[in-house]
């Protein structure tokens, strides 16, 4: 049993899941989902569509060269089963995904690193050309408003008002 | 999904080149669609052409346009459902022709076929395919 890789966006496609197209010169495509399906039925580029792994790892987004990623390739060499393999291999497989996981914090940081400049730069820009066109204007916060004095009105001692039988009110009439 | 009117690609080398199904036998289940495994009954509408010379040799040919026949469905268009839940589909719907023992025709295969016909009990043409996926 195997898990193979979408055609579209390169995530993990496990046992049962996922459908499959068969080209007439026999090359496998295998989607993990049908939104994977239907970008390939729109005859899209992985590579220039932003969500897939293909166009992360063209744009720069990810780290595409270390050694780490070469641990998880396809082996085309069947191996024999045999248990201390298995068990080193697992045991392998969490150290390498730890150094994975910390290579890749470093170059994300790298890249955000860089990318701020940028980005604060970009900011300034907008701001200064929103700020030179007359037809957006800033609006200034507004002058505080007056406060309302209060009038003192005499209160009337009896109420017109008198008590009903049990809860309704009625009312004096001369 | 195979069924009246459906024309499909043959893929041996019986001669014919594109048939027409016109009955999908004991199918029941599938409210009479065929799928890949399944026995058509179906017409000739297009063959190579009869020539003197390949007519003594191993790849004579041995339909005419207009002949019915029986065939076996080997691939379609149409998603299949695998028995670990993922599904195939091909590019094309095409089919191998039989005799009335339910033989090949043909001798050969020019195409893959879907392995879901071993399952189907066509292990014969799954042997003599090119490719099988």
């Amino acid at each position: 049993m195997r898990i193979e890789k979408c055609y579209f966006c390169s995530t993990n496609v496990y046992p049962g899941h996922g459908s499959a197209f068969v080209r007439n010169d026999a090359k496998y495509f295998r989607f993990c989902t049908s939104k994977c399906h239907k970008n390939f039925k729109m005859k899209r580029n992985p590579r220039k569509v932003r969500w897939t792994k293909a166009f992360r790892k063209a744009a720069g987004k990810e780290m595409t060269i270390d050694s780490t990623i070469e641990f998880e390739k396809r082996r085309n060499i069947p191996v024999r089963y045999d248990r201390e393999l298995i068990q080193t291999t697992v045991q392998a497989m969490k150290r390498v995904g730890e150094i994975k996981a910390r290579r890749e914090r470093a170059f994300f940081k790298h890249r955000m690193a860089a990318s701020r400049e940028k980005h604060k730069a970009h900011r300034k820009k907008v701001l200064e050309a929103t700020k030179s066109k007359s037809s957006v204007k800033l609006l200034e916060p507004l002058a505080e408003t007056p406060v309302k004095e209060k009038i003192k009105v005499a209160v009337i001692a009896k109420s017109a008002l008198i008590q009903g039988e049990g809860r309704s009110m009625g009312m004096e009439i001369d | 999904m195979i069924g009246l009117k459906s024309t499909l690609n043959v893929i041996d080398n019986s001669g014919a080149l594109i048939v027409e199904c016109v009955n999908v036998l004991k199918n029941k289940v599938n409210n009479g669609w065929g799928s890949v495994g399944d026995e058509i009954v179906v017409v000739v509408q297009k063959a190579r052409p009869v020539s003197a010379a390949t007519q003594a040799s191993v790849n004579a040919v041995k339909v005419r346009r207009g002949d019915v026949r029986r065939a076996v469905i080997v691939r379609t268009r149409k998603a299949v459902r695998r028995p670990d839940g993922s599904y195939v589909r091909f590019d094309d719907n095409a089919a191998i022709l039989l005799n009335n023992k339910r033989e090949m025709l043909g001798t050969r295969i020019g195409g893959m076929v879907s392995g879901d016909l071993r399952l189907k009990g066509w292990g014969k043409i799954v042997s003599l395919a090119p490719r099988v996926v």
